[in-house]
């Protein structure tokens, strides 16, 4: 019915889709897995008619189609109701409005639409059952909805459009469990009167019983298809690709003492509680799929997210930040998760990006002096090998590896001895990450903390890793006794349980 | 890399485009009209643009915060008024009301933090809601009247008057220049070092710069946005006393002129030497850029009523040299 024909989508230098081809067919429930950047948000944007592809095409009962514009999309019958439902409402008209905005703007309803007619065509739209079943009032203002509710119109509102094919962007984010059960539910009644529905989620154990096929993608590739009934650790399996190169032999290193401590921390409210321990000399790496948690603890640990519960200990005396000055003050260094709008100031050179965090030690009699913050900062570009055309280069001119080992030499310039990194080897070169690698393992660090989704990352630099699923922590390795079957099992784990 | 003649050209205009065009009306100026090239007019000058000068220095601080404060221009006609009124009505001593003005700079910039920062008012509809209070309130100390020594107050003669000594700081000289001219170039100084050399500077424009970096940072960026304000109402209130004493009266609504005159300054101060930020001494050379302009265009009897026109279009030409693409350096490197 919709199918991608070598689909390629390039952005600028990155390759987002590398020759993608999918057929999506009738009355099918087609999952779609893959980590982070592996291209799902970029297919599905093609797809619903957000992109034109730079190379392929988009078929339609085998007649190719241009999309690239949502409308055209429309008219093709394909409907997308994204993750963030808000975004595809307008919050400050009524949900009447904006259950007829399609038909407005294509002036389907006259010139002058009287409220009385947007009331009956969007009445005609959501179905009397639902607005019951759901309790949604047509005056009320969009912005009110709850996440079920608007993602219930929207599907109705696609459905009235005459979609054939409706993708589902993470449909159960935000949903309760019966919520879920309901959408589920919905969803296989959808296939079976004939829709095709792509459906795309994070919680591998949701495609049980739902889906009849999941296609995995992996750097742009559709790397495997798999047909019912799914096991959610072979999707796991597939979407993280095999461990290509395990870590070389390495000097074992003698963990000392506690520096820092989590007690009964939570990654939300409703999650269940985290211990963990970091130790003098060690590397703790933390792994677990997108939404295991890890962010949000980390975030905690740091101090730029309040405490949800529990307590920290750091160097064996209490440790509660309140705002991340005060975990710096305490010789913690975070290196977030998104560079670009959580540490970079890209118009500022490298001299200045590199000393924010501690500028004290460059006061001469009140004021900067700047061959000191210059000096400083040459000594960290050469001993990270920062390829940069000087500390006056502008942040923006370099490479992303390059940005993040200036955020890196941010914190050693600020004397952090305790690194928390997230992410850190997220859109980095394998030449920097080597680099930032051996760093975080070097005497210039006392110990670090490093959360990546892609275990492999994790292998090269950890001394011991940590699993986390569902915000809890389900298993703990060395990096010389990793048994990939069973890493997959446990990655999975908590997304069955909140099923069952 | 060889760089190319016409992007060597493009990045000199960049670069110094706004002092070389300011250097070339003066030289023109002063060859084409005898009067203009002598050092009293060069003081007529400074003087013209000395309080624009001082109330945009503070109006830059808080554009280097990424704020906006539009509320500069009530501020100054709140203080002209309390510091007037003080006098007249109640036989405040100059000191007493010259600090008072201070403070309540400074009060209104702390409002105007506290809205931002505190109650997450955006900078431009909290620095718009306290335009209108404090345009209100100069109104409302004075009964809608105008302040001058001699004024009745309840129905009786008020007992106060405008001191000598007050209206010295508008009118006296030091050194053989007006005492405005001499707080305008220890303010520019000031100012212009902390932004450019101090800690407080640099935090201040990492704020502006990536709010959100700099608080992981360990920046306080609530305390450095309230800090902004508070200079920014605080130099405005400078502007209000100088204004005060250099009228000599309280006139109501004296100060509404004074947003739209250094927000300008401010902004063409950008295009100075290719900064493309706000920056105390481009603040400077703005304000004096238009001063020029104008006493020269005077001379040449250029109608007054053309000044806003004129004004504003030096504005959008530094904004275009600030912000085109046409001169957008390529890259540091």
């Amino acid at each position: 019915m919709l199918s991608a024909r070598s689909v390629v989508q390039r952005f600028g230098a990155t390759t987002a889709l590398a020759g993608v081809d999918l057929e999506v067919r009738a009355g099918e429930v087609l999952g779609l897995v893959g980590a982070n950047g592996a291209g799902k948000s970029t297919l599905m944007a093609v797809l619903a008619g957000l992109l034109a592809p730079t190379e392929g095409r988009v078929e339609v009962d085998g007649e190719p189609v241009v999309l690239g514009i949502p409308a055209a999309a429309d008219r093709h019958g394909i409907a997308l109701v994204p993750q963030h439902v808000e975004t595809a409402l307008v919050p400050e008209l009524s949900v009447a409005e904006n259950l007829v905005l399609f038909a407005l703007a294509r002036g389907e309803l006259g010139p002058l639409p009287g409220r009385r007619r947007i009331r009956a065509a969007a009445r005609a739209i959501a179905g009397d059952d639902l607005l019951q079943r759901a309790g949604i009032r047509l005056d009320a203002r969009a912005g009110t909805l709850r996440t079920a509710q608007a993602q219930q119109l929207l599907i109705r509102r696609a459905l009235h459009r005459g979609a054939r094919v409706l993708i589902l962007d993470e449909p159960t984010a935000a949903l309760s469990v019966t919520e879920q059960r309901e959408l589920h539910e919905q969803v296989r009644r959808l296939a079976a009167e004939g829709t095709a529905v792509v459906y795309i989620t994070h919680h591998l154990a949701e495609f049980v019983g739902l889906a009849d096929r999941v296609v995995a993608l992996r750097e742009g590739r559709v790397v495997d298809a798999f047909d019912a009934p799914i096991e959610p650790a072979r999707l796991v399996s597939a979407i993280l690709g095999p461990i290509e190169h395990l870590p070389e032999e390495r000097p074992v290193r003698e963990a000392g003492e506690v520096v820092l401590a989590l007690r009964g921390l939570r990654s939300r409210a409703d999650a269940p509680p985290v211990d963990l321990q970091l130790r003098r000399g060690e590397v703790l790496g933390i792994t677990g799929l997108l939404g295991a948690g890890k962010t949000e603890l980390l975030r905690q640990v740091v101090g730029a997210e309040p405490l949800v519960d529990g307590t920290m200990t750091l160097d064996g005396t209490a440790f509660a930040p309140r705002h991340p000055a005060d975990a710096i003050a305490r010789g913690i260094g975070f290196v977030p998760e998104d560079r670009r709008r959580d540490a970079e100031l890209p118009e500022w050179d490298l001299v200045r990006n590199t000393t924010l965090a501690e500028l004290r030690p460059h006061h001469r009699f009140g004021l900067l002096s700047a061959r000191s913050e210059r000096s400083a900062t040459a000594a960290l570009i050469r001993s990270l090998g920062i390829v940069a055309a000087g500390p006056r280069a502008l942040l923006s001119s370099l490479s992303g590896g390059n940005r993040q080992k200036v955020v890196v030499a941010r914190w050693l310039a600020a004397g952090s001895r305790v690194l928390v990194l997230d992410e850190p080897f997220r859109g980095v070169d394998l030449g920097a990450r080597g680099d930032i690698g051996a760093l975080i393992r070097s005497s210039a660090v006392e110990a670090a903390l490093v959360a990546s989704s892609d275990p492999e990352e994790i292998l090269e630099v950890a001394d011991r890793i940590v699993v986390l699923a569902g915000g809890a922590v389900v298993g703990e390795f060395r990096p010389d006794e990793l048994d990939e079957a069973r890493l997959a099992e446990l990655l999975v784990t908590s997304t069955a349980k909140d099923l069952a | 890399m060889t760089i190319s003649l016409a992007d060597r050209i493009r990045d000199g205009v960049y670069r110094s485009g706004l002092l070389v065009l300011l250097a070339a009306l003066i030289v023109t100026f002063a060859v084409s009209l005898p009067a203009f090239g002598t050092p009293r007019n060069a003081v007529i000058i400074l003087q013209s643009v000395a309080i624009t000068a001082i109330i945009a220095l503070g109006v830059t601080i808080s554009l280097t915060v990424g704020g906006f404060d539009l509320s500069v221009g009530s501020t100054v006609s709140f203080v002209v008024m309390l510091t007037t009124a003080s006098q007249v009505y109640f036989e405040a001593p100059p000191v007493v009301a010259v600090l008072l003005g201070l403070v309540a700079g400074a009060g209104i910039g702390l409002i105007n933090g506290l809205l931002v920062v505190v109650a997450r008012v955006p900078d431009l509809l909290a620095t718009l809601g306290t335009m209108f209070v404090f345009a209100g309130l100069a109104l409302v100390i004075t009964a809608g009247q105008s302040v001058s020594s001699g004024a009745t107050f309840d129905g009786q003669p008020a007992p106060g008057r405008i001191t000598e000594g007050f209206a010295w700081l508008g009118r006296g000289d030091v050194l053989g220049l007006p005492v405005p001219v001499v707080v305008m170039v220890v303010l520019g100084v000031v100012v212009t070092v902390m932004l450019s050399r101090s800690r407080l500077g640099r935090l201040l424009a990492a704020v502006g710069g990536n709010a959100d970096a700099a608080r992981l940072a360990g920046v306080r960026v609530g305390r450095l946005k309230v800090t902004a304000y508070v200079l920014s109402g605080t130099l405005a209130s400078v502007g209000g006393v100088l204004l005060a004493a250099r009228l000599g009266r309280g006139d109501v609504g004296v100060g509404g002129a004074y947003l739209l005159e250094t927000v300008a300054a401010a902004l063409i101060g950008f295009a100075v030497l290719g900064a493309n930020r706000p920056n105390g001494f481009g603040t400077l050379v703005g304000a004096v850029f238009v001063g020029v302009l104008l006493n020269g265009l005077t001379m040449l009897d250029v109608p007054y009523y053309t000044q806003d026109l004129i004004k504003g279009a030096i504005l959008v030409g530094a904004l275009v040299m600030s912000f085109s693409a046409l001169f957008k350096r390529k890259d540091a490197s």
